[in-house]
């Protein structure tokens, strides 16, 4: 299968991603890839993808019509209404368009983020180990950008076969997080109310970061010395200096001088990426061994 | 349940960063001693690799490893941690020429803060060689020091947005060279053409933690 694709309507910041750039933080590069990696996952399976490579969007979706050829489009991550030529279809969910046919996702119920992934490979030019879109660096994707109407995508052959999607029973539980670098330089007093305490999602949230409304006021008044810069990951809680928590993400900046009170766990980064504005959230730690257990139980 | 260790080196510490990844950090603030220790335990890695860690980032005091919790786990790592701590290894030092012109912004201010001429500020900066200290801020980025306390400057009050890359950068008794427009705290003392990032080359930058910069003024 080949085909070609236009970008009919984009919403904000929908990129290019495959499974990340890594390796490169020593150069000043963070990984990117997926904001939901198992919805990232989930769609590449039901599309048979034939390459790493897809579509991420936010909560505004995004249109495309296929101008030649054909190709498998699979759809997860989140809850968004897909239709194609019009007619309502399941998310997730995946169908085979050919030239002519118009694919459009609009918003849905819940999540910030959804995924296309197609059952070609999508034919753009590698840039330092991936296609992943990094729009802090400006790399990757389409020149570094985020993808606009009017944008072409060109897949060739290399289609894979359709799988079997994981389903993971979804969490509802307070998001788990690992004690570290940072928790022994918090008081013994902002360390306990830190666990159960209550944050709010705001709407200041990209794929650098989510900022945290600090609703009881855990850290309000605490005054931290700035620290010398370490290398950052994905999940890490910062707390900034006025206090407010700030969850760093996949384009998050390579190191950061502000003290970590803890990193969310891979099993729950997911979920919490995928948390609307406004949501309501509580922090619980857990140990490493436990985290390993819940990646073994949870993941392919 | 945290996984911190101390060992006999004073202000040594293994702690994990998240599920995948430990930070074996050697002090608390930015010195000599920490910053060298980190980049001998990152050449000891890269001269002997541990099984299961698949990113080792030496930073200013810390060595970030990330690993594969499929195929290792934190015991394990710091043991394996704690065998290369103990015979160091030292990695041949890279040594580069960057050419800079001295007209930044800041020049002025800076020379005139430290009680010296715009010529004897530029001959002191560029008198000898500096270590290349980490990496990482920002694609290609280096901090470089140690500069004497003649030449010790604590950042500007007020932060820059932008800068643009090739800016040579002064503050904290380093000199620092954005290889991207960055916003920076740091006095703007110069330029160069030197550009150490370079997004179709792998790896994409020259400069690694632990070189040795020697800067030439350009007319």
């Amino acid at each position: 299968m080949s085909a070609l694709v236009r970008i009919v309507r984009a919403g904000p910041l929908a990129t290019i991603q495959d499974a990340g750039r890594h390796g490169l933080l020593a150069h000043g590069i963070s990984a990117s890839g997926p904001m939901d990696q198992g919805a990232f996952r989930q769609a590449g399976a039901l599309a048979g993808a034939g390459s790493g490579a897809g579509i991420e969007m936010t909560r505004a979706g995004l249109d495309l019509v296929i101008e030649t050829g054909a190709v498998r489009i699979g759809w997860a991550g989140g809850a968004f209404a897909v239709r194609i030529n019009g007619a309502a279809l399941g998310w997730p969910g995946a169908a085979r368009l050919s030239a002519g046919d118009l694919l459009s996702v609009t918003p849905g119920s819940a999540g910030n983020y959804g995924y296309l992934r197609f059952g070609a490979r999508l034919d753009l030019p590698d840039v330092l180990g991936s296609l992943s879109t990094n729009m802090r660096a400006r790399l990757g994707g389409l020149e570094g950008r985020a993808l606009a109407a009017g944008d072409r995508l060109r897949f060739e052959d290399g289609a894979g076969e359709p799988g079997p999607i994981a389903t993971a029973p979804v969490e509802d539980g307070p998001i788990r997080f690992i004690r570290g670098l940072h928790w022994e330089r918090f008081s013994v007093q902002v360390q306990s109310q830190f666990v159960g305490a209550r944050f709010r999602i705001s709407p200041a949230m990209d794929r650098m970061g989510v900022r945290l409304a600090d609703e009881d006021g855990v850290f309000g008044g605490q005054s931290i010395l700035s620290l010398v810069s370490d290398p950052v990951l994905p999940g890490d809680i910062q707390i900034l200096g006025d206090g407010t928590p700030i969850v760093l993400m996949r384009d998050h900046q390579p190191t950061g001088g502000y003290p970590r009170i803890g990193t969310i766990i891979g099993a729950d980064l997911d979920r919490f990426a995928q948390m609307r504005p406004g949501s309501v959230l509580a922090f619980e730690p857990v140990s490493v061994d436990h985290a390993h257990r819940l990646l073994r139980s949870g993941q392919t | 349940m945290i996984e911190t260790s101390r060992s006999g080196r004073e202000g040594l510490l293994i702690v994990p960063l998240g599920d995948c990844a430990l930070l074996v950090r050697f002090g608390d603030s930015l010195e000599d001693g920490a910053n060298r220790a980190a980049q001998a335990l990152a050449a000891a890695l890269d001269a002997d690799p541990i099984a299961g860690v698949v990113e080792v980032v030496p930073s200013l005091v810390s060595v970030l490893l990330r690993y594969d919790p499929a195929a290792t786990e934190p015991f394990r790592l710091a043991g394996e941690i704690a065998l290369r701590l103990s015979r160091p290894a030292e990695k041949p030092a890279g040594s580069h020429r960057i050419g800079v012109r001295f007209d930044g912004p800041d020049l002025a201010e800076v020379a005139a803060a430290l009680g010296l001429t715009i010529a004897d500020f530029i001959a002191r900066h560029c008198a000898a060689p500096l270590r290349v200290l980490a990496t990482g801020f920002a694609p290609g980025f280096v901090y470089c020091g140690f500069h004497g306390a003649d030449l010790t400057l604590p950042r500007r009050q007020q932060v820059r947005p932008l800068v643009s890359a090739g800016s040579v950068l002064f503050a904290a008794g380093q000199t620092a060279i954005a290889a991207s427009d960055i916003p920076t705290g740091w006095h703007v003392i110069g330029q160069t053409d030197f550009r150490n990032f370079d997004a179709a080359r792998l790896p994409p930058t020259r400069l690694q933690a632990g070189d040795l910069v020697s800067f030439e003024a350009l007319a």
